[in-house]
């Protein structure tokens, strides 16, 4: 199969800003992507927009003012996910011989607080107040504490590093550290998950460039060659997201995160232990931890031993969420895989400042949301 | 179907989420759909196995006495059109294990702060609101057991 790099990447800070519509937020990402890379926008071929909550044909809103060229464009969503189903369609068309140069864009503008409900849940469910979407994380953390003797400070530990990691990550919406006691002392949202453990839904854009890697040469000194992406959606009844009414308690599958990682090493030829930086899906602390176990990152049951000794830290073993992660980054929905590629290129290319893990040559990226959806990319150099 | 659009009429929140009728309400289970091929249960009337895309299934009263398998508590009002008690009281949100090997999403009803994995709870099927035309609109919730609630 025909290799694809990226040779360009673009951001829009995460965060909220009432000053600039959905379009700014989408111009400034792909502009600079389109500098990165070395292109005028007249260059691309095609263009995929991820997004959740923007109207109807976003993309040619955002993108014909950089100029009406003609090209085809198309928006794309799949949930928290969505960045990643968006990345694979742009491969698969490079692959397909269709396009050479494609520009894949994620930006969303959320409304704050919980998410609209009607989204997701049917009349029925959010009558009867099952619609709080931290409720089906806090449900699996409960049940992970149970099985697993995993605690509510090793919960608010993963808070802990990813608010400290984004004490230098200019394009986090929060770069704060918080304490471990302020953490745990933060009001409850859905037990045993606190405010601070939490991501926000917020405002963003992150933007990349692809073209057939042999081609990458022409646009950049350094491109990132993408090893894998895999978008998938769970087997029956193997992961609880929302929205939910009944689960089989007696037939088993593996959950959409390891079934799509497993893929990703098998296309990418390398396992975990050859990956040397993570961007995870953090919607809440806790899904970190049974993200490093699906992953393959330590066994089933051990997440919180990883945290309790500092392999997820920029300075360890495998690091997770260099950025700062959802929990502090927020989560505009259609950007949120595009600014995790953005993370792991700049940390492949040596350009993340105090926040680079030295020497990485490889980089993984996850998201996972409503409707069971997962993405699993993988980069090198 | 007609009857029970009249005024003042017993309704379920959704439709194929009960056992029929809704009176006495004491007796009214939910609904759950087995595949004839694999045996899966699924919650209401179902028309194909999400499992293995059978399209035979039966559909089966489901045990009104379950053990809660894991839950959380919701601090603040759900977002929407949420039609508990206003002002709003925190509560308990489960799967809850029925015999039928199915795990049901419900509210559980009582002291939130006393939840505990493997409890034994009971089906509640009550009026939850009044609609437009006056009918009694019957959702369902989990409650601990008189055992459970000493």
């Amino acid at each position: 199969m025909k290799e694809v790099a990226i040779i360009g990447v673009g951001i829009h800070k995460f965060g909220r800003f009432e000053d600039k519509s959905y379009l700014d937020l989408g111009q400034e990402a792909a502009k600079m992507a389109l500098r990165d890379a070395n292109l005028e926008w007249k260059d691309i071929q095609m263009a995929y927009l991820s997004k959740m909550y923007l109207p109807a044909t976003s993309v040619a809103r955002i993108l014909k003012p950089l100029g009406a060229t003609g090209i085809p464009m198309c928006d794309v969503e799949a949930a928290c996910a969505s960045g990643g189903i968006a990345l694979s369609q742009a491969i698969w068309a490079i692959q397909a011989g269709a396009f050479d140069l494609v520009m894949v864009l994620g930006v969303e503008k959320m409304p704050r607080g919980f998410m609209d409900p009607s989204m997701i849940y049917e009349k029925w469910q959010i009558q009867m107040g099952m619609d709080t979407n931290p409720s089906y994380w806090a449900m699996r953390a409960r049940r992970h504490m149970y099985e697993y003797g995993t605690t509510e400070l090793q919960i608010a530990k993963v808070a802990y590093k990813n608010h400290k990691n984004s004490v230098h990550n200019p394009y986090a919406m929060y770069q704060k550290e918080f304490t471990i006691e302020e953490i745990m002392n933060s009001p409850l949202v859905c037990d045993p998950i606190h405010l601070l453990e939490i991501c926000a839904p917020n405002e963003g854009a992150a933007a990349v460039i692809l073209c057939p890697k042999d081609k990458a040469a022409r646009y950049t000194s350094k491109p990132i060659t993408i090893a894998a992406c895999v978008p998938t959606n769970s087997y029956y009844s193997a992961d609880f997201r929302a929205p939910l009414d009944s689960l089989s308690a007696k037939t088993n599958y593996p959950g959409p995160t390891e079934v799509a990682s497993k893929k990703a090493y098998d296309q990418a030829g390398i396992g975990p232990k050859d990956i040397n930086c993570f961007e995870v899906q953090d919607t809440d602390a806790f899904c970190e931890i049974e993200i490093y176990e699906q992953l393959g990152l330590c066994r089933i049951g051990e997440g919180g031993r990883l945290i309790d000794e500092g392999v997820t830290e920029i300075t360890g073993k495998y690091p997770v969420n260099m950025s700062g992660g959802l929990i502090s980054k927020g989560e505009p929905i259609g950007a949120s895989h595009l600014g995790q590629i953005f993370e792991i290129v700049m940390q492949l290319r040596g350009q993340a400042g105090k926040r680079q893990v030295p020497g990485a040559k490889t980089g993984l990226a996850h998201v996972l949301g409503a409707g069971n959806n997962c993405a699993v990319t993988i980069l090198k150099v | 179907m007609a009857e029970e659009k009249e005024n003042g009429k017993k309704v379920p929140i959704r439709e194929g989420l009960f056992t029929l009728p809704l009176i006495p309400v004491e007796q009214v289970k939910l609904l759950g759909s087995k595949c004839k091929k694999c045996q899966e249960v699924g919650l209401g009337k179902r028309l194909t196995c999400a499992h293995c895309g059978g399209e035979e299934m039966d559909e089966i009263p489901l045990s009104k006495k379950g053990k809660l398998w894991t839950y959380t508590v919701i601090r603040h009002k759900p977002p929407g059109d949420y039609k508990g008690p206003d002002p709003f009281v925190p509560f308990g949100l489960g799967l809850v294990e029925l015999p039928e090997g199915i795990r049901v999403l419900s509210p559980i009803y009582g002291d939130p702060d006393k939840l505990k994995i493997g409890m034994n709870l009971e089906l509640e099927v009550y009026p939850l609101y009044v609609d437009e035309n006056k009918n009694e609109v019957m959702a369902f919730r989990f409650r601990p057991m008189e055992e459970e609630s000493r």
